[in-house]
């Protein structure tokens, strides 16, 4: 009973709908011109899905609506027929990834420092959280980019905001041109995100970090939101109201889709991924994540390579990828992650279907390429029961193409949207190609023959003559130049006299020719014969790609070594043990750790490595580094910015990890800079060369941050006046005195009440602190700040961990002594401003002899990879022996960061973390020969050079290949890459 | 204590300077020339300033010689530091303590000398590492103004002085790819540049020209007794440059600075026979691709091609460790002492004053280091004693005053 009742109301609903579809609904000026909407397309052949495609099928249209679809299907004599004999019918593809339509509002930026957000409305604090945004409000029909999209076979588009961090909402819209209250299929069908803060003129976040900072944030916020009552905030709301739709995270690479992941991971929220098109990679990683993909074809172009000197600065990952970038939609599918196709990026009109091509070409299935463009896109938005297919009772949404969409030639002629055609391309519904024999003087008896492009042609006879052809609206004007005669011109207008109903082909051409006196003469040609087309295609060989190498750049390997078993025989080994240097020594490593010291080792299964002569030593660790660290290695747009996270930001591609390997160096920790009193969180990493972000952080390693005391916090060479507190060292004091009492007053309120206060990732960090969770590391230079800070940790109950760069740590080194800290400075900088004018050379020998635990940094990339140099600089200088020189970059920072129980000397059970020496490691004559991370050899120097050879080898490969395509008539663009940034502290 | 017997030697000197002439010999150290000999066990002598005999056996005979005796330690020329701003830049982060970039881009007659402040408190830091001379050089603009040869301890710059005015400086553009430079911006500067050197030359001609500072600071630069400094690092800078000066100017003696690419233009610094001023070779290779060592190779390259080369560290307070790039390029394929050469010798010839500095040799100013090992390895470089034209050197600066300062406070020592 109430099954039927549910019925019946089903049915008068669905009557109502199709009643209200008929209306109107507002206004018009003079009678409406509805017209008959009952169209029959037959003869051609239809793609129902990306499984199915019928020939000789017709399809049968009744309101926007498809009525019927099949082979021999019956007509109804009220439909209009419409014969596409020879033609392909495909279903609309759908754009997952758009910005179609939408013009959304953005603020102006302020003068100097933006501390808020310049939109005025209940909104976020934050103005790259645009999650207020209903992209739908913000829609409207664009004649010039609905003509591209259509032309491209898209039909429906889920168009966003693409601006902000939250993006707010998206809606699925259709191409067509029709009243935009007929173009919604869904207004809020998904939600939208990026690691790029877009239009926003606020300051934070100032770096990718801030960005992974503000969206953790952002999340807590919602979640406190929905707890507390009292104040309205729409960018909150709506991130709760919406958070069951999908959400389309946008990655702007690799490494950024791996990074939403593990966020999405941490809020259980499964993101669709708009990736960069480079996830073939990481596509281990990448597939580990088990996201969806919406996956862009905008392939780089070749680049202008002819000159030798300018092509250098191009990087092998811009050339390979070139090269493979088409083969990543393949790579992709075979890696069986789930993926749609947007036409995102393709900016050129017919970009998208030839990029669409080169994919099917470099080995993506065309099945494959069509349900990522049709069926799944539909499915992922929970439309698949209007859009996707060419089924009966879906939306006559479709396109009609010359030849099967994948062939190299074919032309959309139109696109259905909604049943309302579009025409695409006019000329081609007829064909004039071929040979038609003309039986009017005055060439009579020539051969008319018309090229497939239907532009030119040539007239056979006598002579050759050229003809140019131009056709408008069904009248072909022919012209040519009659040599012999004269070099005036010859025209001709002509059309179809008979055509052949089944082919199309046009059988006769008449006209009038107009001499070139003026006369008129009547003109008549025949077809004449069918020109036998060379169908043959060669067996079309898949294109050459190169291999992938981790990471994706120069010196990346295709296979990342491994641990294996090794040997060292005879090695005068540095222990940074009580044991001191031991000459002609063995050691042996396994399974990454070291397992047995001592004098002719006889172990089976090893790979021996002969040491006679040379040093082994525990490899270096820097204390302050900031290599390998994406898009800012500041956050600088706050005095306390403990929320970011260098860990969320690991560039694992950047060549300087490799070049640091090849100085010896096995560890660091990757320091924010020291913008702010209270930087961000550190990262401790060992440097595994080809391993992804995550492989490369140590485990288990204690939390870490970087705090920043004088010049730099308080932006005393800024250049400009900055409104950012603090601008003394005494406000220095109070903002860490505020800072701490309020990170306990918060501890104390998330105990007493938990669920209603506020999460603050900010003093998240101080409470940390606090309880001896994170440790300190201290940007500092003069002895009264110095001196300050132990007071505020003293006072606060914690210690302050490492004072770093700490130049005039000399001046106070008893005092450091007593509160604990480490000293982790420079071997000889100094006078580069104010603060450092005291800065000498003997500093570290000073603090060490004091007994503070001392360790040389770099700070600096290039620097970082002769760390063993400035340790034999404290030699000279300070009058310390080798072995104390060398723990200052082995053993005392591994100490400082709390790692010297597995790694920083030679000892077994410690991690294989070593490093051989072609002689005194602080000599400058040393050079690291082979550099071990975790018994794996991550640098070789003789494996190094092999290398340099291959570089250059792939690079000329590629640009060979690339000026050929350039030859073959391939548009080339000018390209300087990027190179990996060689950040300090106070870059921001 | 060390330090009073330092400054009594010292006051000693001085009294015998103005009584009588004095002979210093210094011998058992292994003596570095500079010119890529070493004469192991040698003896120098050196009285007035000048080095009066040198080999592995004295012959001459000095009454009343001071006897140096450096068994076991090294002696070498003093260096000279080419390509820095030492004495012209205090403190990078204050901008009063700067004076080496003028404002406008033709700055040809701009001097340095005059703003060289020989007080400076980095002067005796370079000096405390073996650093006896410096090219104090403007930088800025397109044409940066003239540099000297400064001593590193003097009284006031025109004491200091051993060369003045003895370059002018060009940065040479980088010229982008057209596609990349619509506006042709590279056109425009190298216009700017062959106008400039136009009317340069037009204005030497010229017999009653209105006086025109910045021509007329040109006018040692067409006669060939200035060098002409060009900066780029790029091997299409030192290509276009070398071309746009040989074809119009061949009168003018060019210098190559920066170079960093320098090896893959090689020929055509040979043909030209142009020197090189190498940049610091303690940099990271400019592109991914290049071996990661390849900075420190590219001396070693140099070498082999037959290029004459200097080395030098930009800036002021960094050139200290300028001994150090020479020990670098050492150990990756450059004969020491040829190393040694690029930061003594050869400076001294690409200036022109070699037939006064820049080896130990007799005739030439006794500016020597002595040196308790070797001097282009950190870890036993200690200079010893230092004389500069034969003038004992107190090595103790304001850091090392601190040092000890400390270790007393400390009761270190």
């Amino acid at each position: 009973m109430t099954a039927l009742k549910k019925l019946i109301q089903l049915a008068f609903f669905l009557l109502c709908c199709a009643k209200l579809e008929a209306q109107v609904g507002f206004p018009l000026n003079g009678p409406p011109d509805k017209r008959p909407e009952y169209v029959a397309i037959t003869n051609v052949t239809i793609q129902i899905n990306p499984n199915k495609s019928i020939s000789n099928a017709s399809l049968l249209l009744l309101d926007g609506k498809i009525e019927n679809v099949g082979v021999g299907i019956s007509i109804p004599k009220e439909a209009r027929v419409i014969n596409a004999k020879g033609k392909y019918l495909y279903p609309s593809f759908i754009d997952l990834y758009s910005n179609y339509g939408i013009k959304a509002p953005i603020a102006s930026k302020t003068r100097g420092d933006q501390f808020s957000n310049n939109q005025a409305g209940p909104y976020s604090w934050n103005d790259a959280v645009r999650s207020q945004l209903d992209a739908i409000n913000y829609f409207s029909y664009d004649e010039k980019k609905s003509k591209q999209l259509l032309g491209n076979g898209f039909g429906v588009s889920l168009s966003a905001v693409q601006d902000g961090i939250f993006r707010g909402t998206s809606a699925l819209v259709l191409n067509g041109n029709a009243h935009e209250q007929n173009l919604v299929l869904n207004p809020k069908a998904a939600c939208g995100m990026s690691f790029n803060k877009g239009s926003s003129t606020q300051d934070y976040p100032g770096s990718a970090m801030g960005c992974v900072a503000l969206i953790r944030q952002t999340y807590f916020d919602a979640n406190w939101y929905a707890q507390q009552k009292g104040t309205y905030n729409l960018s909150l709301e709506n991130i709760n109201k919406y958070k069951d739709l999908p959400v389309i995270f946008e990655a702007e690479n690799k490494l950024a889709a791996l990074r939403a992941a593990r966020i999405g991971k941490e809020f259980g929220i499964s993101y669709i991924i708009k990736g960069a098109g480079d996830e073939y990679q990481r596509l281990d990683e990448i597939a580990a994540i088990g996201l969806p993909f919406i996956l862009p074809i905008n392939f780089p172009k070749p680049y202008e390579v002819e000159n030798p000197f300018d092509a250098m600065n191009i990087n092998l990952a811009d050339l390979k990828h070139w090269e493979m970038a088409p083969a990543n939609p393949q790579m992709v599918a075979r890696k069986k992650i789930p993926f749609v196709i947007t036409s995102s990026g393709c900016t050129e009109p017919n970009e998208f279907l030839k990029n669409l091509r080169k994919a099917v070409e470099y080995g993506l299935s065309e099945e494959d390429a069509l349900t990522a463009l049709t069926t799944r896109p539909a499915q992922w938005l929970k439309s698949e029961k209007e859009i996707g297919t060419i089924e009966k009772g879906k939306m006559a949404n479709f396109f009609i193409s010359n030849e099967p969409i994948f062939n190299k030639n074919a032309q959309i002629l139109s696109h259905w949207i909604l049943g309302e055609e579009s025409i695409i391309n006019v000329n081609s519904i007829y064909s004039i190609k071929g040979d038609y024999r003309i039986v009017n003087s005055p060439i009579e008896n020539y051969v008319l023959r018309i090229n497939d492009n239907l532009k030119e042609g040539l007239l056979l006879g006598k002579d050759t003559l050229k003809v140019n052809i131009q056709e408008q609206l069904g009248i072909f004007n022919l012209s040519y130049n009659d040599n012999n005669k004269n070099t005036q011109q010859i025209r001709i207008n002509a059309w179809i006299k008979n055509i052949d109903s089944i082919s199309f082909q046009a059988l006769s051409l008449e006209g009038l020719t107009q001499m070139p006196d003026g006369s008129s003469k009547p003109f008549m040609a025949n077809w004449q014969l069918v020109r036998t087309e060379n169908k043959k295609t060669a067996a079309i060989e898949k294109p050459f790609i190169g291999k992938v190498v981790y990471p994706f750049t120069e010196y990346g390997n295709e296979n990342i070594p491994k641990a294996r078993n090794y040997l060292f025989k005879n090695a005068s080994v540095w222990t940074n043990e009580k044991e001191g240097v031991l000459s002609e020594t063995d050691v042996a490593i396994s399974e990454g750790k070291i397992i047995a010291i001592g004098k002719n080792l006889k172990l089976e299964n090893y790979q021996t490595i002969d040491a006679t002569g040379k040093v082994l030593s525990s490899g270096i660790i820097d204390e302050h580094s900031h290599i390998g660290i994406y898009r800012g290695v500041n956050e600088c747009t706050q005095n306390i910015t403990a929320e970011v996270r260098i860990g969320d930001v690991i560039n694992s591609e950047d060549i300087n990890i490799y070049r640091q390997l090849s100085g010896g160096v096995i560890a660091c920790q990757q320091l924010h800079g020291s913008c702010n009193p209270v930087g961000g969180q550190s990262s401790l990493i060992k440097l595994r060369w080809g391993m992804a972000p995550e492989q490369m952080k140590i485990a288990g390693a204690d939390g870490f941050i970087k705090f920043a005391l004088g010049e730099n916090v308080k932006q005393s060479n800024w250049g400009v006046e900055s409104g950012r507190y603090p601008q003394t060292r005494m406000g220095v004091e109070q903002v860490y005195y505020d800072a701490f009492i309020r990170a306990k007053e918060y501890e104390r309120a998330l105990k007493v009440n938990p669920s209603l206060t506020r999460r603050d990732l900010e003093l998240d960090a101080l409470v940390e602190i606090c309880n001896k969770k994170r440790f300190i590391s201290c940007h500092s230079y003069v002895q009264s700040e110095i001196n300050m800070l132990m007071h505020v940790a003293d006072s606060m109950g914690f210690k302050v961990n490492t004072f770093t760069h700490i130049l005039e740590g000399y001046k106070v080194a008893d005092k450091m002594k007593a509160h604990g800290v480490s000293a982790s400075t420079f071997a000889d900088w100094w006078a580069y401003k104010y603060e450092v004018i005291d800065a000498i050379p003997q500093n570290a020998a000073i603090l060490n002899k004091i007994g503070v635990v001392t360790a040389i940094n770099s700070d600096d990339a290039e620097m970082g990879r002769r760390l063993n140099q400035e340790a034999a600089k404290i030699i000279k200088y300070g009058h310390i022996s080798e072995e104390e020189a060398w723990k200052m970059v082995t053993l005392n920072p591994a100490k400082m960061l709390h790692l010297d129980t597995r790694t920083g000397s030679i000892k077994v059970g410690k991690d294989a973390d070593l490093v051989l020496w072609s002689c005194n490691p602080l000599s400058i004559q040393a050079k690291a020969e082979m550099t071990f991370v975790d018994g794996v050899c991550y640098f070789n120097r003789t494996a190094d050079e092999a290398m340099r050879i291959a570089v250059q080898a792939e690079r000329q490969r590629i640009i060979q290949k690339m000026i050929l395509a350039k030859q073959k008539g391939e548009k080339a663009e000018a390209k300087v890459s990027m190179p990996d940034p060689d950040y300090h502290c106070d870059d921001f | 204590m060390k330090i009073l017997i330092k400054i009594a030697f010292c006051v000693l000197l001085s009294l015998n300077l103005s009584a009588q002439i004095t002979t210093k010999i210094i011998r058992n150290g292994t003596l570095h020339l500079g010119n890529g000999e070493v004469i192991e066990g040698g003896v120098l002598v050196m009285e007035q300033g000048k080095i009066i005999e040198l080999g592995s056996t004295q012959k001459g005979l000095y009454k009343n010689a001071v006897v140096i005796d450096a068994k076991g330690k090294h002696v070498y020329p003093g260096l000279i530091a080419m390509n820095n701003i030492m004495g012209l830049n205090e403190i990078d982060a204050i901008r009063a303590t700067k004076d080496y970039y003028e404002q406008g881009d033709f700055n040809p007659n701009v001097r340095s000398l005059i703003a060289y402040n020989t007080d400076s408190k980095i002067l005796p830091t370079a000096l405390f590492n073996g650093i006896l001379y410096t090219q104090a050089i403007p930088q800025g603009g397109i044409i940066s103004g003239s540099s000297s040869l400064m001593k590193t301890k003097a009284w006031n710059w025109e004491d200091a002085v051993v060369k003045g005015d003895e370059g002018v400086h060009i940065n040479w553009p980088h010229i982008p790819i057209p596609s990349l430079d619509p506006n042709k911006n590279g056109e425009k500067l190298m216009g700017d540049i062959a106008t400039f050197f136009a009317e340069a030359k037009q204005y030497q001609n010229m017999k009653t020209p209105a006086f025109n500072a910045r021509l007329a600071a040109m006018k040692g630069v067409f006669l060939g007794t200035q060098n002409l400094y060009i900066h780029t690092n790029e091997a299409q800078g030192m290509m276009r440059s070398i071309q746009f000066f040989k074809s119009n100017y061949p009168e003018i003696h060019l210098v190559i600075v920066g170079g960093q690419e320098a090896y893959l233009v090689a020929d055509l610094l040979k043909e030209n026979q142009i020197p090189v001023v190498l940049g610091s070779i303690h940099r990271l290779p400019a592109r991914n691709a290049d071996g990661i060592d390849l900075p420190y190779q590219t001396p070693a390259q140099l070498e082999k091609l037959g290029i004459k080369f200097a080395l030098s560290l930009e800036g002021s307070w960094e050139a200290r460790n300028l001994a150090y790039l020479a020990g670098t390029a050492a150990a990756y394929g450059l004969n020491k002492e040829a190393a040694l050469k690029a930061i003594c010798l050869s400076p001294a010839e690409i200036m022109g004053i070699s037939d006064r500095i820049g080896s130990l040799a007799v005739g030439k100013d006794a500016s020597i280091l002595i040196c308790n090992g070797d001097l282009l390895d950190m870890k036993s470089s200690e200079i010893w004693q230092a004389y500069l034209c034969g003038e004992a050197i107190d090595l103790n600066n304001e850091q090392v005053k601190l040092y000890q300062k400390y270790m007393d406070k400390y009761k270190l020592n």
